[in-house]
């Protein structure tokens, strides 16, 4: 966590050469024998628990199980080449599944990620009372498990069971919760009451790490608080901001828990194959097509990893830019 | 999806705990079930399922019997019990007995989960079951399971609210929605009933009793009609009944539905023989204020099957003949029978298929819950009304949730129409033969 707060120092310094460059001082055996025993571990637990699955995902992509007739004379496996992965690119739910994510992630981003920072500059504030106390409630509902969020949540969006429903009622006036208009907001605020916080957090750590002089500075000068927060601390905290949104970015993309109680819920418009991640969940274990599932898999991870990219590419421009 | 007896258990609490107790297994696989009768231990059988009086039962067998031996582990039903199910085959690593709904039998079956009973059960199945429940454990000339109960609908209605909005118990679907309108215009906050979008196996318990055919089998091909004229007709009535707002259309199985019930906005629902056993435990406050009758029908007495559980041995047991055993004593012993009525805390309302074990069952039940009324003796009476010639298709669960998803954004008409389309994609893309 405390990794971003470093970016009190310039991107520029930070990609000059190291005083000394790799190979000058040629490392003694002894040196090299111990290098290898602090890296051996790392890519041991690597290659057990990422590259072999992946490789697995691969091969189980490449093949279908077939039946003939009437399927009772059992299953065999049958090289399938490409075939898991133009079914998964035809079928017209899988593709609906990234528009959603993509709609998802234009509301719950920015609502999300300015929430926390509003959240975190106010309480870096030379105004704020009580930080300690604000910083711990306000990362509280992280502490719960999406799981137990998403009922919470749940309860208080379904008719008949909800005590803010009945509020609205009492006052006249009318919400639903699951109607296709509203369901992406109660989505979002869902997700948002979970990671606002958190990543509030991160942000404060890195406001910790921007320089009292340079504040001062910006006092004397005459800037207000408004005018230092957002000219002055927000540029600072550049790189925690884009390592945030490229989280959230990874994490947005594999949405399962919440839409998956909310489809069980009955919201009509989330249905059982709304994101990537629970098109795959589908497949995999209702419509047992293990093919199938690792082919969108792999094609979901491959999405990811071009996110994370071009994340870090545009954020790095605009770090640049400040 | 299909529910059965335990109407809280798609509560999200329930969720949590099935993701846990799949993390649980997932650690500790059971291993190999190993010995022999041959070497003097007993046989130990793995045994999963979420029935109700499932604890009470194995207690029983494992006190009568020396050489067999049970482990009961409780999973969750519907769509992540079946799921766990067919990854644990997968894993090698599934129990040796396990419930399987009717409705999943030719899935499971035509995927190679199952093992061929016909060697040790086949006898039983075609001596001691009807030929309709027979029909709906065999296929391509080989026993699968073996059927524990008949589930004929029936109609679960208030009699205190009945008589209080003056309504006369509903015979043919027409009087029940002259009833709706009535109950509507006295109060707009009561209804008659509700209509799930969500329980596509109650959606198709109505169509079989309207004489539809979701799928058959024609030669050595299947042939789905999941949108055939009798479910259309059935789809068409409940969606009018929707549109007019004559029935509301709770989530199924969900507290909601639950609470409309016990504050007396909802006046009756349309269950199955189970269903007697699961209000006990969730309305356990309106003990004597329901009463069962016959669904309403079309014009002559019919009946579908909601739901219905049988028995199978998984791919990968040692021990199929052990198994078979066990599976023989708890559809047609006394004792087994007896033992799943007993159990104290979620006693089984379900009418056993075979007709010896009826009386027997129909002897234990406590009736005290529905005011004294013969449960039993209606459940069998409504047995014998159930259309002949059902059968469900390979790729059951698919199709049920295409024709849930669908159902929720639109309408059931429109639901079935999807339910089709994914029955006829996924029997081709499976490599299955599919009738033209």
């Amino acid at each position: 966590m405390a990794a971003p707060s470093a970016p009190a120092v310039r991107p520029a310094a930070a990609r000059a050469p190291a005083p000394h460059p790799p190979g000058a001082s040629p490392l003694r055996r002894g040196q090299r024998r111990a290098a290898a025993l602090f890296i051996v571990p790392f890519f041991v637990l690597f290659a057990v628990v990422m590259a072999a699955p992946i490789a697995y995902a691969v091969w189980m992509s490449l093949f279908q199980e077939r039946s003939s007739g009437l399927g009772f004379g059992g299953t065999e496996r049958v090289f399938a080449g490409f075939g898991n992965y133009a079914k998964a690119l035809s079928a017209s739910g899988f593709r609906s599944s990234f528009g959603h994510i993509a709609l998802y992630c234009a509301l719950y981003i920015p609502v999300m990620i300015g929430g926390s920072l509003a959240l975190a500059l106010l309480l870096d504030s030379a105004l704020a009372r009580a930080k300690r106390f604000f910083q711990l409630a306000l990362f509280l509902p992280h502490a719960i498990p999406g799981l137990i969020a998403s009922i919470i949540w749940i309860y208080l969006y379904t008719p008949g069971l909800s005590p803010v429903l009945d509020w609205i009622g009492a006052l006249g006036g009318s919400w639903d919760f699951y109607s296709d208009d509203h369901v992406l907001t109660s989505l979002v605020n869902l997700t948002a009451w979970q990671w606002t916080g958190y990543n509030m957090v991160i942000f404060y750590a890195a406001l910790q790490a921007v320089p009292r002089e340079v504040l001062e500075a910006a006092v004397v000068d005459g800037a207000g608080a408004v005018r230092t927060a957002l000219t002055i601390k927000v540029p600072m905290i550049a790189s925690a901001v884009v390592m945030t949104v490229l989280f959230t970015c990874v994490g947005a993309i594999q949405i399962f828990t919440e839409p998956k109680l909310l489809n069980q819920r009955g919201a009509p418009s989330i249905d059982t194959e709304w994101s990537p991640t629970l098109y795959i969940w589908k497949a995999g274990f209702v419509q047992h097509d293990y093919g199938l599932a690792a082919a969108a898999s792999l094609m979901l991870a491959a999405l990811g990893i071009a996110l994370s990219y071009l994340v870090t590419r545009l954020g790095n421009r605009w770090k640049a830019a400040q | 999806m299909t529910r059965t007896s335990r109407s809280f258990r798609t509560t999200a609490t329930l969720a949590a705990v099935a993701a846990l107790g799949l993390l649980a297994t997932a650690c500790g696989g059971d291993g190999d079930s190993t010995g022999s009768a041959a070497d003097g231990k007993p046989v130990t059988l793995t045994y999963w399922t979420w029935t109700l009086g499932a604890q009470s039962t194995v207690e029983a067998f494992n006190r009568t019997h020396k050489d067999i031996k049970v482990e009961l582990t409780e999973i969750p039903s519907g769509t992540d019990g079946y799921s766990k199910l067919a990854n644990a085959v997968k894993a090698g690593n599934a129990p040796d007995v396990a419930t399987i709904e009717y409705q999943m039998v030719p899935e499971f079956a035509s995927q190679g989960n199952l093992i061929d009973l016909s060697e040790y059960a086949g006898e039983t199945v075609r001596t001691k079951f009807p030929q309709s429940l027979q029909d709906l454990v065999t296929f391509g000339g080989k026993t699968w399971t073996v059927p524990y109960d008949a589930a004929p609908q029936l109609y679960y209605y208030r009699t205190d609210l009945f008589k209080k909005y003056g309504i006369e118990v509903p015979t043919t679907w027409d009087e029940f929605k002259t009833a709706a309108e009535k109950v509507k215009k006295q109060d707009k906050n009561v209804r008659l009933a509700s209509m799930p979008k969500n329980d596509p196996a109650l959606l198709a318990a109505l169509s079989w009793q309207a004489g539809a055919k979701w799928f058959s089998v024609e030669g050595d091909a299947w042939k789905p009609a999941v949108d055939d004229a009798a479910t259309t007709k059935v789809t068409t009535y409940w969606d009018g009944l929707i549109e007019d707002g004559l029935v509301q259309s709770y989530t199924g199985y969900s507290p909601e539905e639950t609470k409309a019930r016990t504050s007396g906005r909802t006046l009756s629902f349309l269950g199955a023989s189970w269903s007697a056993g699961g209000m006990r435990t969730a309305m356990p406050d309106l003990a004597g204020k329901w009463a069962a009758a016959p669904m309403p029908h079309w014009g002559t007495p019919a009946s579908g099957n909601y739901g219905g559980t049988s028995y199978g041995v998984l791919k990968g047991s040692e021990n199929a003949k052990a198994a078979a055993e066990f599976i023989t004593w708890l559809t047609t012993n006394k004792a087994g029978v007896e033992a799943r009525l007993a159990d104290l805390e979620s006693p089984s309302s379900a009418l056993p298929a075979n007709p010896e074990m009826r009386e027997v069952a129909a002897a234990k039940f406590d009736t005290g819950y529905l005011n004294g009324q013969d449960l039993y003796a209606l459940a069998s009476e409504q047995a014998e009304t159930i259309v002949p010639g059902w059968t469900w298709g390979p790729n059951q669960m698919d199709v049920y949730t295409a024709v849930q998803d669908r159902t929720a954004k639109s309408d059931f008409t429109s639901g079935v129409r999807a339910g089709q389309r994914k029955a006829e994609s996924g029997i081709s893309e499976r490599g299955l033969k599919l009738a033209k």
